[in-house]
């Protein structure tokens, strides 16, 4: 048997974000060393407390520390219109089991792939403030970083304006910190992770599987289509959750490599993920870009894994 | 229909070479003038490319001398592409000379007035005349129909990662334009880079048998061999496409989009960025063409060229 792939998760929970994490513990593929929060959908104080309910509801059972609120450089953005008043609305969940540890969310994980013995695996979900940080502060730890999966940017066009996505929008500096680091990178832009799209047959199916998580997922995935559908797009598009596929089922999922930069200035072009598509800059590819989904085939991944937690209980 | 007034602003260049070929025999258009610009190559070069295209074609257009660099900028060219003269190495005929004593951007105003809003600009080249069109002349937003465009990218560019080479080359230039009041077609290399035409459809016009047609096939093989460097068989018809575009644009599929330019990012000067579908939902001053029918272009082309 192979051993599972070490993770952090580091995100900003919200809707996708608690489904990136719902896949990544039903997964046999992976062990969640740590579940780090980072301020981005909703501030930091609520990014923290969805994190730890989130963690409670999925009985994920690891250490957990906050970030901070603010991006390395300037103010922060939220995205309180996308995911509601707490950053998570829809379900009720249970009040959170688990505390923060007395320590930041950049130690959290230095303290942690310091002690792993194999090389770490992060799942960054939201803004890139906590793992810019960490490889500034601790470069040393490069070589036990086996890989970043991000949610984040997008090749062709960005979301929260038109050339940027939201949570490189963020934190651009942390994201060219990342993208410049070498650590092997893989990028859920937007040009996959709108193709990732949820729709209500989806959900129903998850919903009749009837275990109290499936529930609760096929209730955020409502909340997250409705709003979706609201401002015009077809179906709900679970950004984050294609971070956690990549690592789990990447079968479902078209690569392509590229040498990408963060544009960190400009009147428009701030958070703009830009790809060398023609070598212009004689530099190798820094990050597998994924292009493409097999869109039933990620349904089924989630389906099953929500059926997972029924099992779980038997 | 009577043909639409329209004034053609190019830095030949192969690929505006082509666009003239075409042009002359649009019925849709009348071109009344043409403006020169520095871009693929300087403006030495380009004017005196435009004046031979008109003698070669044996077309009676008064050619008016534009910008001789970018409003803010120092000029970037791209001779690797177009040969050190802009139309690899051919020295067509020259007898005539341009309009004395009128720029461009004067001239652009004078048709504009006598065309009392009817006039349409192709620009293949970069937006310099334009903008200084629209920096000295308050009243020209009022007196342009339409602006079709070859520029710019919602993706990538050519000249760099972000951006597309006649935007690049005087990015302030281009958001003058777009940021005028009237309505911008971009045709960018979103489209564009479908607007193929390959070695085997390039013979197919030569074997026309006019001196026209033979010299659509050869002035753009240095292209072709530098497209097959890339790994392209073929070459983009860039400038062809967007005055195909400007005749009538049926073969294409445009989408209203809100654009700027971008001209202080650290890499991204000179991208064209395009809200087709964000969040922030820019003010939609601009169409972009996404696609072009390809087989109705070249079969466009073979059309208008065996009219010689």
């Amino acid at each position: 048997m192979t051993s599972k792939i070490p993770i952090i998760l580091d995100g900003d929970p919200g809707h996708d974000d608690a489904i990136a994490w719902m896949l990544a513990k039903a997964s046999d593929k992976l062990e969640i060393l740590a579940c780090t929060s980072v301020s981005g959908n909703q501030s930091i104080e609520k990014t923290s407390i969805n994190a730890r309910r989130v963690m409670t509801l999925l009985g994920i059972d690891a250490p957990f520390a906050m970030g901070r609120e603010e991006p390395l450089h300037g103010e922060p953005i939220h995205a309180g219109n996308i995911h509601g008043e707490t950053g998570l609305d829809g379900p009720a969940l249970p009040q959170p089991e688990i505390e923060a540890e007395p320590l930041s969310a950049v130690e959290l994980m230095a303290k942690t792939i310091s002690a792993s013995s194999n090389p770490v695996t992060i799942v960054a979900t939201g803004p890139l403030t906590n793992v810019g940080a960490l490889l500034i502060l601790h470069p040393e730890l490069k070589p036990k970083i086996a890989h970043i999966s991000i949610m984040g940017g997008g090749l062709a066009f960005g979301n929260w304006t038109p050339a940027a996505e939201f949570n490189i929008l963020v934190d651009p500096e942390a994201a060219d910190v990342v993208f410049k680091s070498g650590v092997p990178l893989t990028m859920a832009g937007l040009d996959v992770t709108l193709k990732a799209l949820v729709f209500p047959e989806d959900f129903e199916r998850i919903r009749a599987l009837g275990n109290p998580i499936a529930v609760v997922v096929a209730e955020w995935l409502d909340f997250f289509y409705n709003f979706h559908r609201s401002i015009g797009y077809a179906g709900a598009p679970v950004h984050d959750a294609v971070a956690v596929a990549a690592l789990i089922k990447p079968e479902i999922l078209t690569v392509k490599d590229y040498y990408v930069q963060v544009e960190i200035s400009g009147d428009f072009c701030r958070g703009a993920t830009v790809a060398d598509h023609y070598g212009f800059s004689h530099q190798p590819p820094n990050t597998h870009a994924l292009v493409d989904i097999d869109r039933e085939g990620f349904i089924d991944l989630v389906a099953e894994a929500a059926a997972w937690y029924g099992k779980e209980s038997e | 229909m009577s043909p639409i007034p329209v004034i053609l602003d190019c830095d030949p260049g192969v690929d505006d070479a082509i666009a003239f070929l075409l042009a002359k025999q649009l019925p849709q258009l009348n071109v009344l003038a043409i403006t020169s610009v520095a871009g693929n190559v300087g403006l030495e070069h380009t004017n005196y490319n435009a004046l031979g295209l008109l003698e070669f074609l044996d077309w009676d257009v008064p050619v008016y001398r534009g910008a001789a660099g970018p409003v803010f900028r120092k000029r970037v060219e791209a001779a690797e592409v177009h040969g050190s003269n802009g139309m690899a190495g051919f020295d067509l005929p020259h007898t005539r000379s341009e309009v004395e004593g009128v720029n461009a951007w004067d001239a652009i105003h004078q048709f504009a007035v006598e065309q009392q809003g009817a006039l349409e600009i192709i620009a293949i080249g970069p937006l310099t005349n334009l903008a200084l069109a629209f920096l000295k002349y308050p009243d020209l937003p009022q007196l342009i129909n339409r602006i079709v465009i070859m520029g710019g990218s919602t993706d990538a560019g050519n000249a760099t990662p972000a951006a597309e080479f006649n935007i690049y080359a005087d990015p302030e230039a281009a958001d003058i334009v777009f940021c005028s009041g009237v309505p911008v077609h971009m045709c960018g290399l979103d489209m564009t880079m479908k607007a193929l035409m390959t070695p085997a459809e390039l013979n197919q016009v030569a074997a026309l048998g006019s001196k026209q047609a033979v010299f659509f096939r050869d002035v753009v093989q240095d292209i072709v061999s530098f497209m097959r460097r890339l790994g392209v068989i073929g070459i983009n018809m860039h400038d062809p496409a967007a005055v195909l575009y400007a005749a009538d644009d049926t073969m294409f599929k445009a989408y209203p989009a809100g654009i700027r330019v971008e001209t202080k990012g650290a890499i991204t000067q000179g991208k064209t960025v395009t809200d087709l579908f964000s969040d922030a939902k820019w003010h939609k001053n601009s169409f972009v063409a996404m696609d072009i029918d390809r087989e109705a272009f070249v079969k466009k082309v073979l059309e208008l060229m065996s009219k010689y």
